[in-house]
C-alpha cells in the first residue's frame, strides 16, 4: 500500500472506516407502539435486516451504534429515552421512525412528547403509521448515504456532524422557542383557544357542557 | 402569519355557528320502586336513605347511587352479606360529565359466587373531592383508586400509598381526565419537556421500589407458616 501520498490515504481511510461503521450497524431497538411491530418484520426472514450487517439488536445501549425509535414516547418516558441514548458511544445516529416518534403523530395531548428530535439528535425521519418494513429500510439505506459522507480526519466535518455538545447531555435537544413552535397551529398550552381544547381555565363556557 | 390569521378566522367562524347538537338522548329510566332488583331493594332496607336513587341503563343494567358518606359500609356489606357475595371489584373509575356537574365515582361490582353484576355510584361536588377507601374491602382497589386520584384528583382516605400512578412522580399540571383541564395540559411545551427530563428515572423505576420482591418472600413465608 503506497502510505507516502497524503491526499490519497485521507480519502481511503475516510471510505473504509465509514464502509466499517455503516456496513455493522447494531441498532438499539426502542419499540413503544405498533412501529414496534413493523421493526421486528423488517428482522424477521422475510425483510431480512441481516442483509444491511444489523441482524444483532443490541438491547444494551454500550453496544449499540444506532438508535431506532418505533412509536410515540409519551413524557414519562422521555426521560428514559434521553437517558439510553446518553448512555450510547460514538459514533452513533438515530432514525425516528414513524409518524409519532417523528412529530407526536395524532397525540397532540398533554402527555406526549411532540417529536423525538426535541430531546435527541435526529438522522432519519421514516414517515408512515406505520411504516411498512420496506419504509424501514429505505431510511437505513439513507443513513447510509449519510454515513458515506462522514470523515474520521477531516477534523472539521467530523466535529460538525458527530461532537456532542456536553452541556446536552440530560437536556432538551432543541431550544425552548423551538420545542413551543411545535405547538402551532392551535396555538401552545397555555394559550390554545380553539376547538380541538377548549378555553384553559374557562371550560365552563363551552356551550355543551352549560347545565341544561 | 398570514396562514394563522386566516386559520383563527375560520375557527372563529366555526365557533360562532350554531352548535349541531344530536338527537336528545332518552333519560335513563328510573327503576321504579316495586321492580327494583334484589340487591338494591336489600340496600334500601339495610341503609335506606343513604341509597339515593336506582337507574337502568341499556335495558338491565342496574346502577345504584349511593350517599359518599358511607359508600365504604355500603360496600363492605355488599361483599359480606349472605345473599350478596359480591366478592369481585371488578372496576373503579371516575367520570366527569363538565358543567360544573358532580364527579362520578364508578364501582363495578361483580359476584361470583350469584353471577350477578351491580354498579354502584357516589357523587362528588367539585368543592369536596373526598371519599372513604375501598382498599381494605378489595386489595384491587389500590392501584384504581391511584389512578383515579391521579386523574381527577380525587382523595380517597384511608388508603394506603396514595401517590400518582400514570403521569411522572414530577407533574405540576394538576389532573388531566377532568374537564376544565386543556387538551394540552397547562405548561408550555418546552416547559413540559424540561420538567420530564429533570426526572430522575431511578427514583422511580427501580422494581424494589414496588416491592414486589419483599411482597414475594413475605407470601411465601406465609405460606410456609400454613403448611407447617
Amino acid at each position: 500500500m503506497a502510505v507516502g501520498a497524503p491526499e490519497w490515504v485521507t480519502t481511503r481511510l475516510d471510505y473504509v472506516v465509514n464502509w466499517a461503521r455503516r456496513s455493522s450497524l447494531w441498532p438499539m431497538p426502542f419499540g413503544t407502539a405498533c412501529c414496534a411491530i413493523e421493526m421486528m418484520a423488517s428482522a424477521a426472514s422475510k425483510y431480512d435486516l441481516a442483509r444491511f450487517g444489523m441482524e444483532r439488536m443490541s438491547f444494551s445501549p454500550r453496544q449499540a451504534d444506532l438508535f431506532i425509535c418505533a412509536g410515540r414516547v409519551s413524557y414519562k418516558m422521555a426521560p428514559v429515552l434521553r437517558k439510553i441514548w446518553d448512555q450510547m458511544p460514538q459514533p452513533k445516529w438515530c432514525i425516528s421512525m414513524g409518524a409519532c416518534a417523528s412529530s407526536g403523530g395524532v397525540f397532540d395531548a398533554y402527555s406526549m412528547v411532540q417529536g423525538i428530535d426535541t430531546i435527541m439528535p435526529v438522522d432519519v425521519y421514516v414517515p408512515g403509521c406505520p411504516p411498512r418494513p420496506e419504509g424501514l429500510i429505505h431510511g437505513i439505506l439513507m443513513l447510509h448515504e449519510k454515513i458515506k459522507g462522514e470523515s474520521v480526519t477531516d477534523r472539521e466535518l467530523h466535529e460538525r456532524l458527530r461532537a456532542e455538545d456536553p452541556e446536552k447531555v440530560g437536556r432538551a435537544a432543541l431550544p425552548d422557542e423551538a420545542i413551543n413552535e411545535l405547538a402551532k397551529p392551535f396555538g401552545n398550552s397555555t394559550t390554545q383557544n380553539k376547538p380541538s381544547g377548549m378555553v384553559a381555565t374557562k371550560a365552563l363556557e363551552r356551550p355543551r357542557d352549560r347545565k341544561p | 402569519m398570514a396562514d394563522d390569521k386566516r386559520f383563527d378566522d375560520a375557527l372563529d367562524e366555526l365557533e360562532q355557528r350554531p352548535a349541531t347538537e344530536g338527537p336528545e338522548k332518552p333519560a335513563p329510566e328510573p327503576g321504579p320502586a316495586g321492580e327494583e332488583p334484589p340487591p338494591v331493594a336489600a340496600l334500601r332496607a339495610e341503609f335506606g336513605d343513604a341509597v339515593l336513587r336506582h337507574e337502568v341503563h341499556a335495558k338491565g343494567e342496574h346502577v345504584v347511587f349511593v350517599d359518599p358518606a358511607r359508600v365504604r359500609e355500603m360496600l363492605g356489606w355488599l361483599r359480606d352479606e349472605e345473599g350478596q357475595e359480591f366478592d369481585f371489584l371488578l372496576d373503579l373509575t371516575a367520570v366527569d360529565y363538565g358543567g360544573g356537574r358532580p364527579i362520578q365515582i364508578v364501582y363495578q361490582l361483580y359476584s361470583h359466587r350469584r353471577g350477578g353484576m351491580l354498579r354502584v355510584k357516589a357523587e362528588l361536588p367539585l368543592d369536596a373531592l373526598e371519599i372513604a377507601s375501598v382498599t381494605p374491602i378489595w386489595s384491587g382497589a389500590n392501584w384504581l383508586e391511584r389512578e383515579v386520584y391521579d386523574m381527577f384528583g380525587v382523595t380517597f382516605r384511608g388508603h394506603p400509598d396514595l401517590r400518582r400512578i400514570l403521569m411522572q412522580e414530577n407533574y405540576a399540571e394538576g389532573h388531566p381526565l377532568r374537564k376544565d383541564f386543556p387538551l394540552r395540559g397547562r405548561f408550555t411545551r418546552a416547559e413540559q419537556t424540561r420538567r420530564a427530563l429533570a426526572m430522575e428515572v431511578e427514583d422511580y423505576y427501580i422494581p424494589s421500589e414496588l416491592d414486589v420482591v419483599q411482597r414475594a418472600h413475605d407470601h411465601a413465608a406465609a405460606e410456609a407458616r400454613e403448611d407447617a
